[in-house]
């Protein structure tokens, strides 16, 4: 199965970016070793919602709110019941799965803009709760001390976990991308009429795209608590979620691995600049509005059903 | 095979079909035909579930399927293809008709196998047969105009259809290309038993191939009958009088 | 958790002002947002971002000019065209090449901008909040069958009228009014008719943003003016503006009217959830009608 997709020259490259990650936290210091690991979970979910954004074409203007609710799930799991770590770590990107599906199945019968503004207000919703049920979810303060797990709980071991958690669901991700799911769902990016013409149930496939890219943005969600040891609204918040679709902007977002790229580019650029400049957001505000304002026609564009050889020929297939 | 009765759809006051009827046996080759703007795309769109009409019935195989989803009439055994190009821009040939097959196995939830392992042979199969095998890794948008139509006809074969809806097949394409297509659908017909109506503007192409044809003027229907009655029929000739080449 | 505990006619009733009252700053933006959304097709999320700067600018000016009514109506009357001037810059400068652009590239623009603009005001002014006090003749409160009722905000509730009436003389009797609704929903039938599009676009985003810019500045003496008040703002005007109908003026007053109100009715019904009620309600309009509930221009 992974030989199929996968040449030997690739499978080499892999291991050696791998390797050089595993090595990373001998050689650097601890606040690297933390930042990275912020890159890697930051990377998880912008790929988690390029899967659904990217290739499934569909305006998924809040996928932030998975992202919390997962490290919430986890939160709450971990601090008020007596739940095995173990389990709480697979249940909590579970839970986020099912509030892809149930937001999905209110907002999936829309189209386009209006599918984005309708998750953006349930998302909303969702944020508004969690902002001020303070018994439960610590308000706005959020909830911090969060008992990890002692195997866990090192900065360096909170690393290699987010590592091997990371990797393993990049390789899902990309199988899934490039399994018959996952050239239905692009064919229902392209156009969906014509899937249905050929048979495809275009709303379950959706549905399914929204409980994925759910389940994954949960697990970065869970993996955000391991390395921090808190939880707050802010994850759930719109501006995050337009950030992310700017990493996958930034990166690509018919390239697999373009979200990757665009959430290190970005967390990078606000870590190294914050420390010359408290006004680092001016600085990648600028930079954003360059990039956007001097970026051809189209090239990166959300060309729903044009002809592009190009682009085509990018689609993250290998 | 097909009986259409009755049908009507409106749209915001204009009436695009008007009390259509048809009928369509197994193994026949049936054409609509009508000027421009006489409702054939959109009585194919009521057909295949595109669109749901406002009265009348669409019976296939005695199953009535008015007003019913598309993908659903498309499991029954319906496939259609599009008069303008309506295919997966961003795949390659041969993606494009394995979406299509892929469906109709019902693999489209397969999480985990690589995609390009599955049902190769029968999409390249159907390639063959319709003459695209030697395009297949091409990307679509590089094909010529003629070629993408074809490749509109593998797609709808890709889901092993009964009856084949083809809506202008031949809009656009050169002569030897019509001639092409012809002897394509003759061959569908003939070795796969496929049943097919279609629309089209050629009249030579419609004459050569169909065993009954439909006319169809303002939404209605004007006339049903073998080629002969049809070309004979005074209504249809008043209704082709002054009628500019078709385009 | 006080549920409900608080109803009586006479509260109700004082809720509902209050509600009135903060719909009357919530149609000022909103209606802004919707302008531009409806006739430039620019998904704003920079509007906020204005809004905030009306709001600073407002306490600086009203400090500047001596505390006071004549101060506080200086500032009223100056914050608002600052930031005009400041949007005019930025269409001319900015929007004005990329019109043709697609919508989500806009709002990825404009949510660019906003980064630059929380921080510019943080360079002018701190990152500490700030407080005006309003004009003295409108302070304090009165009382309502025994429960107090800011005078600001019936002074609030006078304004919001007057500024819907002039948006509605605005768009619906005078010529560049027309235009602009003309090229709302066909602008190149505009253009080809002799029309400078061109300027028509840059009038009415001056406008809407004129709009945000005096919604900061009316409630700069209601609330403290903080870093955080475009996030706040933004998402509310935007979920007012999906529900109303995306470019409809009267749908944003509509939707301003179901959150300003949902909002303060959610105070007496359950005070710790009372933002939540606003949320819901838009949930439950878009479940029923997804493009909105007026017509929009899109």
């Amino acid at each position: 199965m992974i030989r199929a997709l996968f040449s030997g020259k690739l499978l080499l490259v892999a291991a050696v970016v791998l390797a050089v990650l595993a090595a990373a936290p001998l050689m650097l210091s601890r606040f690297y070793v933390y930042l990275m690991a912020l890159i890697l979970v930051t990377g998880l979910l912008a790929t988690s919602l390029n899967l659904v954004l990217g290739f499934g074409g569909m305006y998924q203007f809040h996928h932030a709110v998975f992202y919390g609710f997962g490290a919430y799930a986890l939160t709450l799991m971990l601090t008020k019941t007596g739940m095995p770590a173990a389990a709480a770590y697979l249940l909590a990107p579970c839970c986020s799965a099912v509030l892809g599906l149930v937001i999905g199945l209110i907002t999936v019968r829309l189209t386009k803009l209006y599918f984005g503004m309708l998750q953006i207000s349930l998302g909303s919703l969702v944020w508004a709760l969690a902002y001020r049920w303070y018994s439960f979810t610590g308000g706005d303060d959020g909830i911090h001390g969060i008992p990890i797990p002692d195997l866990l709980y090192a900065s360096t071991s909170a690393y290699y976990f987010s590592l091997i958690v990371v990797a393993a669901s990049l390789l899902l991700m990309y199988l899934i991308v490039n399994s018959p799911f996952g050239r239905i769902f692009q064919g229902i990016r392209d156009n969906p009429e014509r899937c249905r013409a050929v048979g495809v149930d275009v709303v379950r496939h959706q549905l399914a795209g929204q409980a994925i890219a759910g389940f994954f943005a949960g697990v970065a969600g869970t993996l955000f608590v391991t390395v921090e040891g808190s939880v707050f609204p802010e994850l759930m918040f719109w501006t995050l979620s337009l950030e992310l679709i700017i990493m996958c902007l930034l990166g690509g977002w018919f390239v697999f691995l373009g979200p990757m790229l665009g959430a290190a580019i970005i967390v990078t650029l606000r870590t190294f600049v914050g420390i010359y400049t408290e006004y680092w957001t001016l600085v990648l505000g600028v930079v954003l509005m360059l990039l956007i304002f001097f970026l051809p026609e189209g090239v990166l564009g959300f060309a729903l059903g044009k002809a592009r050889p190009a682009a085509a020929e990018a689609v993250g297939e290998k | 095979m097909l009986r259409v009765e009755a049908l009507r759809k409106s749209f915001e006051g204009f009436v695009a079909v008007n009390g259509a009827r048809l009928a369509v046996d197994e193994g026949e080759v049936v054409a609509v035909i009508g000027p421009n703007g006489a409702g054939k795309t959109t009585l194919f769109h009521l057909i295949t579930g595109q669109l749901p009409p406002d009265s009348g019935s669409i019976r296939f195989r005695e199953t009535e399927i008015a007003g019913v989803a598309p993908h659903k009439i498309c499991r029954m055994g319906v496939a259609r293809s599009y008069q303008v190009v309506n295919i997966f821009s961003r795949l390659s040939v041969f993606d494009n008709v394995q979406v299509a097959v892929l469906a109709r196995r019902g693999k489209t939830f397969n999480l985990l196998r690589p995609a390009r392992t599955m049902a190769v042979s029968e999409t390249r199969q159907i390639l063959k047969s319709v003459g695209l095998g030697d395009k297949a890794d091409r990307v679509c948008g590089l094909l010529s105009h003629g070629d993408q139509k074809v490749l509109e006809i593998a797609i709808a074969l890709g889901s092993r259809p009964e009856l084949l809806i083809l809506d202008e097949p031949t809009a656009g394409m050169s002569p030897e290309e019509t001639a092409q297509t012809l002897r394509l659908m003759k061959r569908l017909v003939a070795e796969f038993g496929l049943t097919i109506l279609f629309c089209e503007h050629d009249m030579g192409m419609v004459f050569s191939i169909a065993n009954r044809i439909m006319v169809m003027q303002q939404g209605q229907t004007i006339a049903e009958d073998a080629p002969e009655a049809v070309r004979s029929n005074p209504r249809v000739q008043e209704a082709y009088l002054g009628e500019t080449a078709p385009c | 958790m006080e549920f409900a505990s608080n109803i009586t006619a006479a509260a109700l009733f004082q809720q509902v002002l209050v509600g009135l009252s903060r719909t009357t700053i919530l149609f000022i933006v909103s209606s802004g947002l919707s302008l531009v959304l409806g006739v430039l097709r620019i998904p704003n999320v920079a509007h906020g971002s204005l809004y905030m700067i009306g709001a600073f600018l407002t306490y600086s000016i009203a400090t500047a000019a001596g505390s006071g009514a004549f101060g506080f109506a200086v500032a009223l009357l100056l914050a608002p065209l600052g930031v005009a001037l400041l949007s005019f810059a930025a269409e001319r400068g900015l929007f004005c090449h990329l019109y043709e652009r697609e919508h989500l590239m806009l709002l990825l623009f404009t949510f660019s901008m906003t980064l630059v603009f929380n921080d510019l005001v943080k360079l002018v002014w701190g990152s500490d909040y700030r407080s005006l006090t309003a004009p003295g003749f409108l302070q304090g409160s009165f009382s309502i069958s025994g429960l107090p009722f800011p005078r600001y905000n019936l002074f609030l509730l006078v304004v919001g009228p007057l500024v819907a009436f002039g948006l509605w003389y605005l768009t619906n009797r005078t010529k560049i009014g027309k235009i602009a609704r003309a090229a709302a929903v066909d602008r190149e039938m505009v253009g080809a008719v002799g029309i400078n599009v061109s300027w028509v676009f840059a009038a009415t985003f001056v406008i809407g943003c004129y709009l945000a810019g005096l919604g900061g500045a009316l409630v700069a003496p209601t609330q403290n003016i903080t870093q955080g008040m475009d996030h706040t703002i933004i998402i509310e005007a935007f979920l007012i503006v999906i529900i109303g109908g995306l470019g409809n003026i009267w749908g944003a007053l509509l939707g301003a009217l179901i959150f300003g109100l949902t909002d303060s009715l959610g105070i007496l019904i359950w005070p710790q959830f009372a933002i939540v009620f606003p949320y819901v309600a838009v949930v439950i309009v878009l479940l029923f009608r997804p493009k909105g509930l007026l017509k929009s221009t899109w």
